[in-house]
């Protein structure tokens, strides 16, 4: 059995390393024959070895699942080496792939918005590689820019992505920055000349721009050449809860002949 | 014996050996009365009765004397409780005395037919083999740790066997016990304990045993966030139900885990809720002075993260004033605004923080300094531009800032707004008339000249008029009553009706006792109907006498 996975697991490497598209096919054996030996998810005991082989398959299909940009597919890849990154530390030798495919996770979530998550798996890293290690600086750092609002920061750091396939997560971070930049101008802004909001949501051409702005619903001044936005829900007219009002003073009035 | 309800001990570790002493010394004031084997003879008794009586709070009133008990305790005064307690030379009295003597190869004995042939109660065993254990903890040896954690092991399998709901009190501080064990001894992995808790907290969930139930449950989440697995801890409580009825250490303990788990996921109002609650249900600052300090030190960066500054006061109490003094640092850089500031203390710290396990939550500050400082600033100033904010809070550029304040503007961190021809930040009530924007006509700098030196941001009002100092009065403080105030005052009602309740149900109603106020009232009733029967005769009398004098 040992044998076979390692024959599998060296056609799997030599063919994520051609960058063949016949890996997902591969992939898929590979999982099958991990399942056959009780090794996807690791059932018993088992070798080091062929653990080693295993992990080394599920992150090779993580790193693919970004090549061929199939997201739902990294995750899948990424839980089920949950086991072998935090069951098994310390039993087999510390995968190399192991931070750079952490890192790559912490984008994905970014790029979601799911900002809490991201901090869970942060505050279970080591301290020092937080700071230390490439694949998660970058992370760490483009959501603190982010946080923080220094937005160009974001834009000039996507180009020194740690690895191949960050460039990947880069296109949607892009999106997500141009809305929350967009929702930032609607507030801070009365109106806004074209020219820099051209620079400013980092468009290099005026129909992108255009394109973007009609989707958000900003009105183009073209004589003036401003963008004027959509009147914010401005006349919130003062409301009174008049339901919960009454709801509260009967209940407290319950209770209080509960007491007397 | 109140002021030491609470045994808080894995925490107080970590702290102060000050305060513990001046702990030490009040507990000697209190607790002259009896000697330790006389305590553990009455506790012992109390025990039985609550045994007999089927009644839990007798056995909870022995476990809270085990703080004081514990730091008492010698291999002599266990060796004469074995005797005095349980039936001379029994395989009970026996299994334990072999845990007293040094030599761990006496420790081969076979304990486990123990319980079955003996005549002892085995309350009362286990009450003494979880005094024995906290002694061999207590010891600085790593071999008579070792010795508590194989004892701790057989105990609680035991205590499953024996499946009895008058243990279950015990039981629980049993359990706490041998998961502090794992801690304290060496060589042993944490992590190898938790499936063994999982399996007894399904166990004592069936059996419905509140009191394990709550010690399993905080044990597992102190396993998980020992190796911070927040996510695996996160499950765990969607998974399970704390018992309310748990007693107040647990329940801190608790609120503490969930307020931890809380503020790793950005939760913040409720983390701050959780330590808010985790802080009132702790025992005296001075009694549990590691929780206390620990507690305290989330609920500050807590809320810091809220975006709030805590009190001063906080920052003053004894207990805390030594162990806080980094984050009070923190909190004067976060209230200044000043990034540097805020950058230094957290390097000057970061063992300490690192130790506290706060770095990460504290390293998310850094944008609330930013806002802080910006808030500062246009509370300042009516009017500044983007390059002199730059330079006022160390940004990089003047485009970041241009960002960094839109960002803030969109989070309604500051009411203001952009222009961007000229690179302004304008407050909002001062925007000008495009035509106006030479010189600001409409306002007056002279009011709020002394206001601007007071808050001393320092920097001159640069590029000649157009800083203009704002004069107070026209934009905030005028919010009035809106629908937030109706809910925090009916919230607070709320509040004071739950805890009004609760008090009514935690009242003790001994059984039986109605009858007596019952006969008591028969009396009364008698006694009053002879009163009234005494006040017409007497009424008639007057009526006679007053007839007579007519």
């Amino acid at each position: 059995m040992a044998a076979n996975i390692k024959q599998i697991h060296a056609k799997v490497l030599k063919s994520f390393s051609t960058n063949n598209p016949g890996t997902t096919a591969l992939l898929a054996q590979a999982k099958l024959a991990l399942i056959e030996a009780g090794l996807l998810v690791p059932v018993g005991e088992h070798h080091e070895q062929e653990l080693i082989y295993a992990r080394d398959i599920l992150e090779i299909g993580a790193f693919w699942s970004i090549r061929v940009k199939d997201v739902p597919s990294f995750d899948r890849y990424f839980s089920q080496l949950q086991t072998f990154y935090s069951d098994y530390d310390g039993a087999i030798r510390p995968s190399d792939r192991k931070y750079a495919l952490t890192g790559l996770n912490l984008i994905r979530l970014l790029t979601q918005n799911r900002i809490s998550d991201f901090h869970t798996i942060l505050e279970s890293l080591p301290p020092e590689t937080l700071q230390d290690n490439k694949f998660i600086r970058h992370p760490v750092n483009l959501e603190r820019w982010l946080m923080e609002g220094s937005y160009s920061k974001v834009w000039n750091a996507r180009e020194e992505a740690p690895a191949a396939e960050y460039r990947i997560f880069v296109d949607s971070l892009m999106g997500t920055i141009r809305n929350e930049i967009a929702s930032c101008e609607e507030a801070a802004y009365n109106s806004l000349p074209m020219k820099d909001a051209e620079t400013l949501l980092f468009f290099h051409n005026q129909q992108d721009l255009m394109a973007f702005t009609q989707k958000r619903g900003w009105q183009p001044d073209l004589i003036r050449h401003v963008f004027t936005f959509p009147s914010k829900a401005d006349d919130k007219t003062a409301e009174i809860p008049s339901r919960k009002i009454i709801a509260q003073a009967l209940t407290c009035a319950k209770e209080l002949e509960q007491i007397v | 014996m109140a002021s030491k309800d609470v045994e808080m001990k894995p925490l107080t570790l970590d702290t102060d050996v000050e305060v513990k002493d001046k702990e030490k010394e009040k507990e000697k004031e209190t607790v002259v009365k009896l000697t330790p084997a006389q305590e553990i003879k009455a506790n012992v008794g109390m025990i039985q009765r609550g045994v007999s009586s089927m009644e839990p709070r007798f056995a909870h009133r022995v476990l809270r004397t085990l703080t004081g008990l514990r730091k008492m305790l010698t291999a002599e005064i266990i060796s004469q409780a074995i005797d005095e307690n349980l039936v001379k030379d029994g395989p009970a009295a026996k299994a334990l005395k072999c845990y007293l003597q040094d030599s761990p190869s006496s420790m081969d004995v076979d304990t486990t037919s123990s319980s079955s042939a003996s005549k002892d109660l085995p309350e009362v065993e286990m009450y003494l083999r979880l005094l024995l254990i906290h002694y061999l903890l207590s010891t600085p040896n790593n071999d008579s740790r070792k010795s508590a954690l194989v004892l701790a092991k057989e105990t609680v399998g035991k205590i499953q066997a024996l499946n009895r709901r008058t243990m279950d009190p015990i039981g629980a501080k049993i359990w706490w016990a041998y998961g502090r064990a794992y801690e304290v001894v060496e060589d042993v992995q944490l992590a190898a304990l938790r499936p063994e808790l999982l399996a007894a907290q399904r166990t004592a969930a069936l059996r419905r045993d509140d009191d394990t139930q709550a010690a399993l449950i905080n044990l597992l989440l102190r396993n998980y966030l020992h190796y911070n697995l927040f996510s695996q801890a996160d499950k765990f409580i969607s998974k399970t139900n704390f018992p309310q009825s748990a007693g107040n250490p647990q329940l801190a303990r608790n609120h503490f885990y969930l307020g931890r788990i809380k503020a790793v996921q950005l939760s913040y109002t409720q983390a701050h809720t959780q330590f808010q609650q985790a802080i009132r249900r702790a025992p005296p600052a001075t009694t549990a002075p590691g929780f206390y300090q620990a507690v305290h030190k989330f609920f500050i960066v807590v809320e810091l993260l809220m975006g709030e500054i805590p009190e001063r006061q906080m920052f003053r109490h004894v207990v805390l004033e030594k162990p806080l003094k980094p984050y009070a640092e923190i909190v004067r850089a976060v209230r200044a605004g000043s990034l540097s500031q805020f950058q230094a203390t957290l390097q000057n710290y970061t063992a300490q923080f690192t130790a506290d396990s706060t770095l990460t939550l504290l390293s998310r500050l850094r944008q609330n300094v930013i806002k802080t400082g910006l808030r500062k600033l246009s509370l300042a100033y009516s009017r500044i531009s983007l390059r002199d904010i730059c330079l006022k809070l160390h940004l990089e550029s003047e485009e970041d800032a241009e960002y960094v304040v839109g960002k803030a503007i969109r989070d309604g961190v500051i009411e203001a707004s952009i222009v961007h021809e000229r690179g302004w930040m304008v407050q909002k009530g001062y925007e000008l008339e495009p035509d106006e924007t030479t010189h600001g006509g409409r306002h007056k700098a002279g009011p709020g000249n002394a206001k601007k030196a007071a808050l001393n941001l320092g920097g001159k009002p640069s590029q000649g008029g157009e800083t203009l100092i704002r004069s107070q009065g026209e934009t905030g403080f005028m919010r009035g009553y809106g629908p937030e105030v109706v809910d925090v005052f009916g919230r607070r009602i709320t509040f004071c009706l739950q805890l009004h309740n609760e008090s009514v149900r935690a009242m003790r109603y001994p059984l039986n006792a109605h009858r007596k106020e019952l006969v008591s009232v028969q009396a009364a009733l008698e006694r009053e109907k002879e009163l009234s029967r005494e006040v017409m005769r007497g009424e008639h009398d007057d009526d006679d006498d007053a007839l007579g004098d007519l």
